[in-house]
């Protein structure tokens, strides 16, 4: 999911202040995180939770089909409900699934093709629809990602996998894989056993869609104004959308609680059963997201308690100090886990990158202490020492698998120039990339501002020790991302990449980042270029060369063995992926684990994360501010 | 037999000034439909044909697919040669699009008619730059004058001083003052945001708008007081003021009569060039006290890639500068006998 890498001024915020909470933080551990009291008390139900984000920054429009934004998905937890769900809570226990339209777990056929699921009975959309969901509401949620107009934008985790699905379609027509024999009943079968179809069946895309209002929308992002609820809150004003309106005159008026541009007002949905719901709390009677496009100013207004809590935005520096210096403050910073690896890409295809003795070089001689200082310490995350972060793998490959350990994680030059020695591009065997060609005037791709900024000089200066000359190129955060994204830029190596998951799944980091698949001409995840051939090249119009020689490492294989399995098996499974291509690919040098960071005022009562969305957990949070719902809009 | 005797032709009224101002008008508004043609074609190219950010591969998703490019590519009609898009484009704003007139096309970042965003932001904009425009000329000129005529004493250190002090005061430290003291510290003014009038009443409209207001406008005050000053002290210099003073006219009539009419119509040509480039958005006002106008809706557009918004933004502030130069060209001739129409 796309997480804060386009709201530009927030980061720009957060790189004002990384200098100097460097020093502030440094070794600082943070306030209580994933699921703690902040106050005194219990609690209690009432109250509005008020809280703000600097922009939206909607990649879909907020339609659900589309939408591929992280904090969109924080909301959509609130509004809207899956055959199978998360508790929205923090650490690894939040990233396991539970049935929530589901009576139960699916039944699953002895291999693992056939998906059979049945309702609860009584749980309706919310208002203007109030009528019970059903089972072809569901299949039409899958039905319109299916339709090439609506721009389903991960509708890649259905293509290929569920019978019929190609995202392909022109218009809403069935699905041959998803059978609803009743209203009660859905089946789903696939083309090949995929371990973690449950995760994908609990995206937000693939929530029941009343075709009532979304037959309205036919492209992309346009039924963003008018979803309608599945869950314990809707949008407020829901209930005065009129269905008998024509289409035309339905898009003219969108549901009042959400403006894209000012806020987003969820209220109490009052067709919601709690009896029909064990993973959600709803302690609050509605919750008011405004827009306040200058970030110190939000987190002021929690300061002074108008504001709940952060949403999204990184605190500024002075703010960020405060709580880690202030031991009355300190509870109210919440550091989580953000499921997010920053690194720095090598590409596979480019000298002197194209040697692996050159990549573990690499791996060896990075400072990635002084990195991680130059984030502002530990609080902005860990040091990472392979690619999944540990909460991925449900913790079995942690920390302590650090292929590339150094002492202090400060770089060795010993053990750098002892692989450099061993590679193509060190002739003389001094240690150092001697061959000019190959080792001098490489265009670094990095972003400009900080902490890519302040990490630079370090990274820049480490590869100068085994006689790697790098020249930085430094842009804004998406044009970055767009001139390593394209294939025939062939960039040799990159300091502005960062993975985050979209569920809880490694195949979440493996196929986007290393799958063959993933290598389009523009727009290409798999900035390393693994498993590139000649063919794929020419197919894709990819603009690139395989140097002569050159045999590029493949992971397709392992991709697809650990994507047939599941259970304990599975994980293995990523385990020794991600310690195969940190040993024997060695595309990247992952550098850290990010953390969220969230500041919440006293009035909130009960900080909850949400592992799977990456923010404050809606319906599992508490405030016992007294704001009436009457007061908002 | 003769006729009644016939009346005499009444004079012709002198029609030629009327006429001359006419045709003067109508030739600036062609030029500023020129001017405009130019400005949206510059814009065009460098955001559609050398775009910092391609925004089909920003809206696409995180992993996008070949067929989730060409459906975006398609909905936001970027398939098109790009000369298509921009005759498209135009023809939109002189005869309207789906969405009315004039077509705006719609945005990329929130799926909605660039007309209707613009319609909301407008009146942010408008109230934040009508009321620092009225605030600086009240705080402004008066301090300008005064400076000018107590020249060289306390007075004019002070005001000077004042002059200095705001001119050199970035408006984003001088936001965050106001509201770290007003609002945070005293509690005296109400925060951030803003409310609308006809939603929320004048009262708190108002009161939101103060402090955005002050601080817009103590920096235009602060080179309003200076321009106001230095023209009235070379206009008080000059030789029909001497006249003004031989004849016997009071010192208040010389000044307020005879010199600060013309040492302010400079200031005319000023304010409306200020006013018109304020339209456009106050951006990094808007910003710190989070009133959604125009100007923070194209800082938020070009970090998002929302090249319509952008697009929609410069033209509109391209307007709100011709139209307002044009207004000031008009009042400076009524303003300047000396100059005509031609």
């Amino acid at each position: 999911m796309i997480g804060l890498k386009r709201k530009t001024a927030g980061l720009l915020g957060m790189g004002l202040a990384l200098a100097l909470v460097a020093a502030a933080c440094g070794g600082t551990s943070p306030g209580p995180s994933a699921s703690s009291p902040t106050a005194s008390g219990q609690p209690t139900r009432g109250g509005v939770l008020r809280t703000a984000i600097s922009s939206f920054g909607f990649t879909g429009g907020f339609d659900p089909t589309d939408e591929y934004l992280g904090l969109a998905w924080d909301f959509y937890g609130a509004m809207l409900r899956n055959l199978v769900s998360y508790k929205h809570i923090g650490g690894a226990a939040g990233n396991a699934l539970y049935p929530d339209l589901a009576t139960s777990m699916p039944e699953i056929s002895p291999d693992g093709l056939t998906y059979t699921f049945h309702l609860k009975s009584g749980i309706k959309f919310g208002p203007p629809v109030n009528r019970e969901i059903t089972s072809q509401d569901i299949a039409y949620a899958f039905e319109r990602i299916n339709d090439k107009n609506a721009g389903a934008e991960y509708g890649f985790y259905y293509d290929g996998v569920i019978k019929g699905m190609t995202g392909q379609v022109n218009g809403i027509k069935p699905v041959s894989g998803i059978e609803t024999p009743d209203a009660t009943t859905i089946i789903f079968h696939l083309t090949q056993p995929t371990g973690d179809f449950l995760y994908r069946l609990a995206m937000p895309a693939t929530a029941p869609i009343p075709v009532e209002v979304a037959k309205c929308f036919p492209t992309g992002g346009g039924y963003g104004r008018f979803v309608i609820s599945s869950g314990p809150y809707m949008i407020q004003g829901s209930q005065d959308l009129s269905l008998s309106q024509s289409c035309s005159q339905m898009v003219k008026n969108p549901i009042s609680g959400f403006d894209p541009t000012k806020q987003l007002i969820l209220v109490r949905n009052p067709n919601y059963a709690q009896s029909t719901d064990n993973l959600r709390s709803n302690y609050v009677n509605a919750i008011d997201i405004q827009v306040d496009a200058n970030v110190s100013d939000i987190f002021n207004k929690v300061a002074a308690g108008t504001l709940d809590s952060s949403l999204a935005d990184p605190p500024p520096t002075t703010t960020l100090t405060q709580y880690l210096t202030n031991p009355s403050k300190k509870p109210y910073l919440h550091s989580d886990s953000g499921d997010r690896t920053w690194y720095i890409t090598m590409n596979l295809l480019t000298p002197p990158f194209d040697d692996v003795h050159v990549r573990e070089a690499v791996n060896f001689i990075i400072d990635k202490a002084a990195l991680q200082q130059a984030w502002g310490g530990p609080v902005f995350g860990q040091i990472a020492t392979h690619i999944m972060p540990p909460i991925m793998l449900n913790n079995a490959l942690t920390s302590s698998y650090d292929p590339y350990k150094t002492p202090g994680e400060t770089g060795s030059l010993a053990l750098a120039q002892a692989q450099m020695k061993l590679s193509k591009y060190d002739p003389k065997h001094d240690g150092k990339c001697d061959i000019a060609s190959a080792c001098t005037n490489i265009v670094m791709i990095n972003r400009n501002y900080a902490p890519w900024s302040t990490m630079e000089p370090i990274v820049v200066q480490d590869l100068a020790k085994i006689g790697i000359q790098v020249v930085p190129r430094e842009l804004e955060t998406g044009a970055a991302y767009q001139t390593i994204d394209t294939t025939k830029n062939n960039i040799p190596i990159a300091l502005n990449a960062g993975w985050g998951k979209d569920y809880a799944d490694p195949f979440t980091f493996a196929q986007p980042l290393f799958g063959s698949a993933a290598l389009i001409p523009v727009g290409n995840t798999n900035y390393s270029m693994v498993g590139v051939t000649s063919a794929i090249i020419k197919k894709q119009g990819l603009g690139v060369t395989i140097p002569k020689g050159l045999s590029v490492p493949s992971v397709d294989s392992l991709i697809n063995q650990c994507e047939g399995q599941a259970g304990a098996t599975r994980q293995q499974c990523w385990v020794n992926f991600d310690e195969y291509v940190m040993t024997k690919v060695v595309p990247w040098v992952p550098y850290l684990w990010a953390t969220n960071l969230t500041i919440t005022a006293p009035s909130l009562t009960k900080w909850v994360f949400d592992q799977f969305s990456g923010y404050i957990s809606l319906t599992q949070v508490a405030v016992n501010n007294n704001i009436s719902v009457s007061s908002l809009g | 037999m003769r006729g009644p005797p016939q009346a005499a032709p009444a004079p012709v009224p002198s029609g030629s000034d009327d006429w001359d101002m006419w045709r003067y008008v109508a030739r600036r508004l062609l030029w500023v439909v020129f001017v405009l043609l130019v400005i949206s074609a510059i814009t065009y190219v460098i955001f559609f044909i050398m775009p910092p950010v391609n925004p089909v591969v920003l809206f696409a998703g995180k992993s996008p697919t070949p067929t989730i490019l060409a459906t975006v590519s398609h909905q936001f009609g970027l398939d098109k040669p790009v000369w298509e898009q921009y005759l498209l484009f135009v023809k939109h704003v002189f005869l309207g699009d789906q969405y009315g007139w004039p077509g705006l096309g719609f945005s990329f970042q929130y799926r909605e008619s660039i007309r209707s965003l613009m319609a909301a932001r407008l009146p942010v904009t408008a109230s934040l730059a009508l009321g620092a425009a009225l605030v600086w000329l009240v705080i402004g000129i008066p301090i300008g004058v005064a400076s000018a005529i107590k020249r060289r004493t306390l007075v004019d250190r002070l005001a000077m001083g004042f002059a200095l002090f705001f001119v050199s005061a970035p408006v984003f430290w001088l936001g965050l003052m106001f509201l770290w003291i007003f609002w945070f510290r005293l509690g005296w003014a109400a925060g951030t945001g803003y409310y609308g009038f006809t939603t929320n009443g004048f009262g708190t409209w108002l009161n939101h708008m103060v402090m955005p207001w002050v601080v817009l406008a103590l920096l235009y005050a602060a080179f309003y007081a200076r321009m106001a000053r230095g023209n009235l002290i070379e206009t008080m210099g000059e030789d029909y003021i001497r006249t003004a003073r031989a004849k016997g006219l009071s010192e208040r009539r010389v000044i307020f009569r005879h010199g600060l009419r013309s040492s302010l119509t400079p200031i005319v040509t000023m304010f409306g060039m200020d006013l018109g480039g304020l339209m456009g958005g106050a951006i990094i006002t808007e910003t710190v006290f989070n009133l959604q106008g125009i100007g923070q809706w194209a800082y938020q557009s070009v970090g998002t890639g929302d090249i319509p918004a952008i697009l929609a933004v410069t033209l509109v502030t391209s307007f709100a500068i011709t139209f307002a130069n044009l207004v000031v060209d008009i009042v400076y001739a009524y303003l300047d006998p000396r100059v005509r129409y031609s």
